[in-house]
């Protein structure tokens, strides 16, 4: 038996995980005024998916 | 005084704004258009203190923070996509006032008219497929025990286990890129981003594919067909789809 996402959601709503891949990974970049290095994003991303396997960690049950 | 700024969340063209008006911003403000040489970009007031280098390094590092701001800035631009063509901009995009975003939109005039081209009519669907870590187990059942299981032995079954592994791995890989291929075929534009983490996908296969699609809306049916009959002929794959979404992998300005 395969195993379903934990995050199953409804049609439209984006997992935070695609959502954010999207948000920091893909998308128009424009320099605005306030600048984020794209490495700082980069590393910003990094860190944020150790935060989000964390979370899910406690989430997951063990198998 | 607080100083504002601008958040911009997303570009579009030839639309009537009005609708945005039910639409929350971030900062539980309102909405406003920025209109400049044929583009409008649709914008709201944010604190410089939240918003600002200093603000956005550390709440950058706060996962609650950076929820609610993708989710609204998600909401923001599903909002304009529902309007017309939308070039999604990268969360925390921000300019320190309207002739500021003019200058953007007027610096990037021609490129962002391609962006719209491109995406006009369009929507990303995404589809990922798995590994299944079910055939991950080793099937050593047909391997005879040496009588006298010595290190020999050992070594060598340690070895026939990785060549099957890599066997296995490959045919994961050759799998998912004829799956790509064929949902390229029926798609107007695809991506292959990078595999997510098992940790992340809460899915205990390892992410063999995650390709973005740009599909055009007269085109859905076919592509959805195309992805059911890819999910018949390969069961073990796991094929997961979901869209329509804001074209985000597809708003790539090009230098």
């Amino acid at each position: 038996m395969s195993v379903q996402p934990t995050d199953a959601s409804p049609v439209g709503q984006i997992a935070l995980v695609d959502l954010l891949d999207r948000l920091l990974g893909t998308g128009v970049v424009l320099a605005g005024d306030v600048v984020i290095s794209l490495a700082g994003v980069d590393l910003v991303q990094v860190r944020l998916h150790a935060l989000i396997t964390t979370i899910r960690a406690d989430m997951v049950e063990p198998r | 005084m607080a100083e504002r700024a601008r958040y911009l969340y997303a570009i579009t063209r030839n639309v009537d704004p009005s609708p945005l008006g039910s639409t929350p911003a971030l900062s539980g403000g309102r909405l406003d258009v920025v209109e400049h040489r044929g583009l409008t970009a649709v914008v709201s007031d944010v604190d410089l203190r939240e918003f600002g280098q200093e603000g956005l390094r550390e709440n950058l590092e706060r996962l609650e923070w950076l929820e609610k701001v993708a989710r609204g800035h998600d909401t923001v631009v599903q909002a304009v996509a529902s309007l017309g063509p939308t070039a999604p901009l990268r969360l925390a995009t921000i300019c320190l006032d309207d002739e500021g975003v003019r200058r953007r939109l007027d610096e990037w005039h021609d490129a962002l008219h391609v962006v719209l081209d491109r995406v006009e009519g369009r929507m990303e669907w995404s589809v990922k497929a798995f590994a299944d870590p079910v055939q991950a187990g080793v099937d050593t059942s047909g391997v005879p025990e040496p009588a006298q299981g010595g290190g020999a032995a050992y070594l060598q079954r340690k070895k026939s286990e990785q060549t099957a592994r890599e066997h296995r791995e490959a045919d994961a890989a050759r799998v998912a890129g004829e799956i790509h291929d064929a949902l390229a075929a029926s798609s107007s534009a695809s991506r292959r981003l990078p595999a997510q983490d098992p940790q992340l996908t809460g899915h205990t296969g390892t992410m063999t594919l995650n390709g973005a699609y740009l599909v055009d809306l007269d085109e859905v049916a076919e592509f959805e067909a195309t992805f059911h009959r890819l999910q018949k002929e390969h069961p073990d794959a796991a094929l997961a789809l979901q869209g329509p979404w804001p074209p985000y992998s597809f708003a790539v300005l090009e230098q």
